[in-house]
């Protein structure tokens, strides 16, 4: 049944293809961080079309699935003369859907800050953009880093999604090896177990983290 | 011009809620007997269910998805689409959920257990009066989120061909190539699935907080 | 079993003559044998022995951390001791013996002879969802297998007992501090224990509530019929209630007898120290 001498064949060809699984992760954690951020600033702003804006973006993109996200985002945009490469779109959409998950992250952030640091900022004179940059996010981050850790591990995992949209990943390039033989068992077993090693070591990392930071 | 693919999606949307749905109940066994199997004091029944949680946790729905259905076959098994699907789905669903039971019913203050071990209850009593009622609320908002992050899963089973919403999309795309409206209806609609569940969390949690705990 | 004990404590010859001599005529319902408790290095129990006579109110005061909770919680079974035995009406609390062997005893022994202990904790530990009714009538119903109609009688004479018979339909977060704890009394009460223990039972309340609480507790032990250990720092109480103190300090018994001798002549050197620190107040 298990053909060892074709799996070791075809492990080279999926470890080549983790390099795109990996860069495809970190381009969109970054997507997720920066618009997670403005995601949450926005919510809390004055200016109220603003904020109900980004609240109904977070809802919207929140309760329904990344892969018709994706589809849309590779599918639609070209009709409008905005042509995305598979890689492209895929860091979007995926940095797109998680950035609501990372708003929230952000927003229990902020809100464990007692009341008093944003009175005694007051009381200094500072700007609002200094309350934030100086007093507010220096304090909120930090303690959060292990949920963004967990998140960025969650994205990992899901980038097989973005195979749909046609990005040679590991997933695809396990696919594609396996049409070519008829034999899928080894190479979704050896993406499976890639998969299981790398991200449950990444979260055991996570936890010694939160330890630490507990610790301090 | 947007009605008249509408009436298209009513077999696949049909396809979806039946996916969650019976997706949803065997998940919700699984989390009860992985989350009460990771606290039992039979260290095999703990090694068991910590084994299963950590391998569908460590990867995704998809790759799960795939191997049930492509890579199974091979040793014989061979599953319908929907019933891989659903076991998917299921069981995916099953090992996130044990660990809203499993962190709940460590949630509920140690003094409960003790006050119920000194009024002499049975083990089992002091889990079904005393603990489950207590957690079981806790649970409610994480378990209303479970089912959304599930009915966004069952997108997924469009990959190996089975016709919900999605696949119904995508061929119909292929067809008549209307990709804006195709696909904004298809958002929508799973949108209007979910609102349901957000909905009820919100009350939930509204109530929760304005209640007596 | 209980029938002797029982008719030795009804004619209750020994009324008059003290708790010293008394638990050398009747047999004692608590036993410490040599009880030690560590948890990984720190030992809490040194060596303990221990006995308290029915009806026998045995007040424990000494500084926190001494191991007073700890050796209550022994007696509930909430924790094991490292070594040495404890025994309830001459029966084995937290052993069997099996051909001749004593080995660990499992949860239907436990379930049988922790039915003759009662316990009321400091920080309560009412079950939230159930209301105060609820609260009082759901072992009796659960456990001792009484009919929803019993259960509810017994209950509602015990709210009335300790005040509280308006609350029955509330809620444990509706309720101050101090009614809080007067319904965990009848919540213990209620199971007719033979034993009750009361851990610091007014140690989380606000001052002004501690009275109404101590009033219950001390009417209870006015009726006679229980046994009662009592953790406390209020000395007053104590005095009062007590008919034996145990003065404790880094898991030892250091100093015991009648409370008069106890407050009045301290033998020891560190009770003495201890008593000085309430009498500043």
């Amino acid at each position: 049944m298990w053909n060892w001498e074709y799996a070791i064949k075809i492990l080279p060809e999926i470890l080549k293809a983790l390099k795109i699984t990996i860069s495809a992760t970190f381009v969109a954690f970054v997507v997720a961080l920066v618009v997670g951020l403005m995601l949450t600033l926005a919510r809390r702003s004055n200016f109220k079309p603003l904020s109900l804006f980004a609240g109904g973006f977070v809802g919207f993109v929140r309760s329904t699935p990344l892969l018709v996200q994706l589809y849309f985002i590779f599918y639609v945009l070209p009709e409008y003369g905005l042509s995305l490469t598979p890689f492209v779109a895929g860091v979007i959409g995926l940095g797109l859907h998680y950035s609501t998950y990372l708003a929230e992250v952000y927003r229990g952030g902020i809100e464990s800050i007692p009341p008093g640091q944003w009175e005694a900022a007051k009381a200094l004179n500072f700007s609002t953009l200094n309350t934030w940059k100086k007093i507010i996010l220096p304090q909120s981050i930090p303690p959060v880093i292990p949920v963004m850790g967990n998140y960025l591990i969650t994205m990992f995992k899901e980038t097989p999604i973005l195979s749909a949209i046609t990005l040679v990943e590991i997933m695809q390039t396990a696919k594609m090896l396996g049409s070519h033989s008829f034999r899928y068992l080894e190479a979704f077993t050896i993406v499976g177990v890639l998969f299981l090693v790398l991200s449950y070591s990444s979260s055991l990392m996570v936890r010694r983290l939160e330890v630490r930071l507990n610790l301090r | 011009m947007w009605f008249d693919i509408l009436p298209s999606f009513w077999e696949g949307t049909k396809i979806t809620i039946e996916l969650t749905l019976f997706s949803a109940v065997i998940a919700f066994f699984l989390a009860f007997a992985a989350g009460f199997g990771r606290l039992s004091k039979f260290r095999a029944v703990r090694l068991l269910a910590a084994t299963y949680v950590e391998v569908f946790r460590g990867t995704s729905l998809f790759v799960q998805l795939f191997w049930i259905y492509f890579a199974l076959p091979l040793f014989g098994i061979m599953l319908p689409k929907m019933v891989a699907g659903v076991l998917a789905l299921s069981l995916n669903a099953g090992a996130y959920g044990s660990e809203i039971v499993r962190s709940t019913l460590i949630s509920v203050p140690k003094g409960q257990s003790e006050a119920a071990i000194a009024l002499n209850m049975t083990p089992w009593q002091r889990t079904r009066l005393v603990i489950l009622p207590q957690a079981l609320v806790m649970m409610l908002p994480a378990f209303g989120n479970l089912i959304i992050e599930l009915l966004k899963g069952t997108a997924l089973v469009s990959l190996i061909t089975l016709s919900d919403l999605t696949f119904v999309a995508t061929v119909l795309n292929s067809s008549i190539m209307r990709p804006t409206e195709i696909f904004s209806v298809l958002l929508i609609i799973y949108f209007v699935i979910s609102l349901p569940f957000t909905k009820g969390i919100q009350w939930i949690e509204h109530r929760l907080s304005a209640g007596r705990y | 079993m209980s029938v002797p004990l029982k008719l030795i404590y009804n004619e209750d010859p020994t009324k008059n003559i003290g708790s010293e001599v008394r638990k050398n005529i009747v047999r004692p319902i608590v036993t410490y044998n040599n009880i030690s408790k560590s948890y990984g290095d720190l030992q809490v129990l040194k060596n303990i022995d221990l006995e308290i006579a029915p009806g026998e109110k045995v007040a424990l005061i000494g500084p926190s951390g001494s191991g007073k909770t700890t050796l209550a919680r022994l007696l509930m079974t909430l924790e094991e001791p490292t070594s040495g035995t404890i025994e309830v009406e001459g029966e084995m609390l937290w052993h069997q013996r099996v051909n001749d062997k004593l080995i660990k005893a499992n949860e239907k022994h436990l379930h049988q002879v922790r039915g003759n202990i009662g316990m009321v904790f400091q920080h309560f530990n009412l079950f939230p969802h159930m209301t105060i009714l609820r609260n009082v009538m759901e072992a009796p119903r659960n456990v001792l297998g009484l009919s929803k109609d019993e259960a509810k009688e017994r209950a509602v004479k015990m709210l009335e007992q300790v005040g509280l018979s308006s609350k029955i339909d509330a809620y444990p977060a509706q309720l101050s501090g101090g009614q809080k704890q007067r319904v965990a009394i009848a919540r213990a009460l209620v199971m007719r224990p033979k034993v009750m223990l009361f851990d610091e039972p007014t140690s989380a309340l606000d001052p002004e509530l501690v009275g109404e609480v101590l009033e219950v507790i001390k009417a209870i032990a006015s009726e006679g019929e229980m046994a009662m250990l009592l953790i406390t720092h209020e000395m007053d109480f104590a005095k009062d209630v007590a008919d034996r103190i145990l003065f404790f300090d880094q898991g030892k018994i250091i100093e015991q007898g009648p409370p008069k001798k106890i407050f009045n002549n301290p033998e020891s050197e560190r009770l003495q120290t201890f008593l000085s620190r309430f009498n500043r107040h």
